[in-house]
C-alpha cells in the first residue's frame, strides 16, 4: 500500500469524525456512495464449543458465532436513504433523543488499509472511541471497530460498506441516536 | 412494610402517585407481590424449537434458564447454582445437555437435576441427597400460541384464567395464520434508565403521545399516520387482569410504510378475518401490554419485548421480532428491516420514548415533585365494557382509561395477600 493512500484514507476517516462531531450531517452524508450499505450487528454471550461450562447436546446445530447475522436484528441496518431519513428526523425539530443535540467525539485509531477484493475499492479497518454526553451528565462511551469498503467516485473517496461492531452485549446506553 | 396502596392509585378520580416510580420500598414490594406471583413472559418456543435449546432471561430480577430438556419438554429454573447461589449459565442462549457451575464444578442436567458432585465421596462422604439440590423450578410453566409464561407461585390462577379475554387479542399478534408465528434470529437488548411501569403503560395505553413524540418519525417516513378519515375507530381497550390493548380502526391493519408488506398484508386479509372472527372488523389491535411487562405491537415494527426490572429506576429491555411463520421469504425480510429502523435501540420512534420515560422517572427524585399525583384523568367517565370486544373500551381512540386499569390491577396486587383476593378486587 502506498504512503500517499494510507495518508488519505487517514485524512478522509478523520475529516469524517469532525463532520460527525460538529453535526454537519448533510456533508457527513456526502461521503458515502448511493448503494452504501450500513450494518451496526449485535453481540451475544456464547460459550465457545471448547468451554467446560456446558456439555453441548446437539453438536450438529451448535452456534458458536457470537456476532449477529446478515438476517438476524442489528442495532442499525441502513442505507444512504435511510441514513438521509435520519438525518432530515434529526432536522424537524422534534427528534427529542437529540434535543437538545449530544456532544459527541469521535476517537478513530488502528487504521490498516489493504486492497479490497476489485483492485479499485480499498478495504479500511480501524476502531473507534465515541464519546457521548448529553444534557447536564448523560455519558455514553460507545467503543468497537468497522470495516469499510472505499472506493474513488469522480475523483473522490467514497464508503460503499460500514460495519460497525460495538463491544457490547446488553448495550449499556439508553439508545443509539448518533453515528458511527 | 405496609404499604399505603389507596393513597398511591386511585384510578377513580385518575390521580396515581409519582412514588411508585421512583421509591425502592414499593420496587421491593412489586418483585415479591406483583414480580413473584404473577405470570410472566420467558421466550418464544420458536427460540428454544429443539432439545438442549436454552435461553437466559429473568422473572423480575431473578435470573432463569429456560432450557428444553433432552425429551424436548420445556422447563425453567432459577439460574443459580444452589451450592454456592453462583450464577449457574452465563451465556444469552446455546444448547446443552447439561451444564457446570464455574465455582465447584456441580453439574446440573437440562432437566434442572442435580447430576455430579465432585468430591462426592471423599468430602461429602457420599452423604448428599443430590434430588434434594437440583436446580429451583417455578411453580407452574404454561404455553400460549407459541407464547412460554411461568409463575414462582403455585397459587397463581392457570394461564388461561390470567390472560382471559386478552387471549383473543394475543392470537390477532400471534395466530393470525396458520403455524402462528416465528421469532427472527437475534435480540436487541439495552438499558434505560426508567421505571418499568412507563413503557408498559406506553405500549399498554398511550395512544396519546404518538401524533406528537413520534412525529418526526412521521414525517421523515419511517412510519405512517393511519389514514384521514371522518371516524377512524380504534380504542383503548381493556380485556381484564391489568392486560391491556390499543387499537386502530379496522381498515388500518397494515401500518408499515412498505409496499410489499402492505400487500402481504391485503393478501392475508380475508384468511385473518376468517381465522380471527368478526371482532376483528370492528378494530385492528396494534400495541399491547400483558400485565405486568410484556408487551408487543405490529405497526411499523413487529415485537414483543419485556421490560425486565434492575431498580425503581432502571430497566433492561430484551426485544424480539416476530414474523407470520406462513410469510414468503421477502415478507419476512421487509419486515425485518423495517421493523429495526423503526423500533429498538436506534429506532427512529423508539429511540424519543427511551428520553421521556427516563426524564419522567428521574424527576420525581424530588421530595416535593412527588408530592403531586400524575393526572390520568383523560376520557374519565367515557368508557364503558363492550360486550362484543368483550373488554372495557374507551369511547374514543385516545384515552387514559387503560392506565388506570393497568394501575388498578397493580394496586389490587400490591394489596392483596391471596389471588383469591387479587379476584374480588
Amino acid at each position: 500500500m502506498k504512503d500517499e493512500t494510507l495518508r488519505e484514507v487517514e485524512q478522509f476517516l478523520y475529516r469524517e469524525a469532525r463532520l460527525l462531531d460538529n453535526r454537519n450531517f448533510s456533508q457527513w452524508l456526502e461521503l458515502f456512495s448511493d448503494d452504501l450499505r450500513y450494518w451496526m450487528p449485535t453481540r451475544s454471550n456464547r460459550y465457545p464449543v471448547s468451554s467446560k461450562a456446558i456439555s453441548i447436546l446437539d453438536a450438529s446445530r451448535y452456534e458458536e458465532e457470537e456476532i449477529s447475522g446478515e438476517d438476524e436484528l442489528a442495532f442499525m441496518e441502513e442505507t444512504k436513504q435511510t441514513l438521509e431519513m435520519r438525518v432530515a428526523r434529526l432536522d424537524t425539530g422534534m427528534a427529542w433523543a437529540e434535543d437538545p443535540p449530544s456532544r459527541t467525539r469521535h476517537i478513530i485509531t488502528n487504521i490498516e488499509v489493504e486492497l479490497a477484493d476489485s483492485s479499485d475499492q480499498l478495504r479500511v479497518y480501524s476502531n473507534f472511541v465515541m464519546y457521548r454526553n448529553r444534557g447536564e451528565r448523560d455519558e455514553d462511551f460507545y467503543v468497537g471497530s468497522r470495516e469499510d469498503v472505499l472506493r474513488r467516485e469522480a475523483g473522490h473517496l467514497r464508503i460503499s460498506y460500514r460495519k460497525i461492531v460495538l463491544d457490547q452485549n446488553v448495550l449499556l446506553a439508553k439508545n443509539v441516536s448518533n453515528f458511527f | 412494610m405496609v404499604l399505603d396502596v389507596k393513597s398511591l392509585v386511585d384510578a377513580e378520580a385518575g390521580l396515581i402517585s409519582r412514588r411508585i416510580f421512583i421509591e425502592e420500598e414499593i420496587y421491593q414490594e412489586e418483585l415479591e407481590r406483583i414480580f413473584a406471583r404473577c405470570w410472566l413472559f420467558l421466550c418464544h418456543e420458536s427460540q428454544i424449537p429443539q432439545p438442549g435449546d436454552f435461553i437466559t432471561t429473568y422473572m423480575g430480577e431473578d435470573s432463569v434458564l429456560v432450557m428444553r430438556d433432552t425429551a424436548g419438554k420445556i422447563g425453567a429454573f432459577l439460574n443459580v447454582c444452589p451450592h454456592r447461589g453462583n450464577r449457574l449459565c452465563r451465556a444469552d442462549n446455546g444448547n446443552a445437555s447439561a451444564f457446570i457451575c464455574a465455582y465447584h464444578g456441580w453439574a446440573f442436567g437440562n432437566n434442572g437435576d442435580l447430576q455430579a458432585v465432585p468430591n462426592l465421596q471423599d468430602a461429602y462422604y457420599d452423604d448428599l441427597d443430590q434430588s434434594k439440590w437440583g436446580l429451583v423450578q417455578v411453580a407452574q410453566l404454561d404455553t400460549y400460541k407459541g407464547l412460554v409464561f411461568a409463575t414462582f407461585d403455585k397459587d397463581a390462577p392457570s394461564l388461561t384464567d390470567y390472560l382471559g379475554e386478552m387471549a383473543w387479542y394475543l392470537d390477532s399478534f400471534f395466530d393470525r395464520r396458520e403455524g402462528g408465528v416465528e421469532v427472527v434470529g437475534g435480540v436487541h437488548r439495552w438499558i434505560i434508565p426508567c421505571n418499568w411501569k412507563l413503557p408498559a403503560e406506553n405500549f399498554g395505553g398511550d395512544a396519546y403521545h404518538v401524533a406528537w413524540n413520534h412525529l418526526s418519525a412521521l414525517t421523515s417516513g419511517f412510519t405512517r399516520a393511519p389514514a384521514a378519515r371522518q371516524t377512524p375507530g380504534g380504542g383503548t381497550i381493556s380485556p381484564g387482569n391489568g392486560h391491556c390493548i390499543l387499537a386502530v380502526g379496522a381498515e388500518d391493519y397494515s401500518a408499515a410504510p412498505v409496499e410489499i408488506i402492505q400487500e402481504y398484508e391485503e393478501s392475508i386479509r380475508a384468511e385473518t378475518l376468517d381465522r380471527l372472527g368478526p371482532r376483528l372488523e370492528k378494530m385492528t389491535p396494534n400495541v399491547g401490554t400483558v400485565f405486568p411487562h410484556l408487551s408487543f405491537l405490529r405497526g411499523s415494527s413487529r415485537s414483543f419485548r419485556v421490560w425486565h426490572p434492575k431498580g425503581p429506576d432502571k430497566i433492561e429491555v430484551i426485544s424480539c421480532q416476530f414474523v407470520d411463520k406462513a410469510a414468503p421469504p421477502e415478507v419476512k425480510e421487509a419486515l425485518r428491516i423495517t421493523g429495526l429502523r423503526a423500533f429498538g435501540p436506534s429506532g427512529a420512534l423508539e429511540q424519543d420514548d427511551m428520553d421521556n420515560w427516563e426524564e419522567c422517572t428521574r424527576t420525581n427524585r424530588g421530595a416535593v415533585t412527588r408530592r403531586y399525583a400524575l393526572n390520568y384523568q383523560m376520557g374519565l367517565g367515557h368508557d364503558r365494557f363492550d360486550e362484543e370486544l368483550g373488554a372495557w373500551s374507551s369511547d374514543f381512540r385516545i384515552s387514559d382509561s387503560n392506565p388506570r386499569y393497568f394501575y388498578q390491577q397493580w394496586a389490587r396486587l400490591m394489596l392483596a395477600d391471596t389471588w383469591a383476593q387479587v379476584s374480588a378486587g
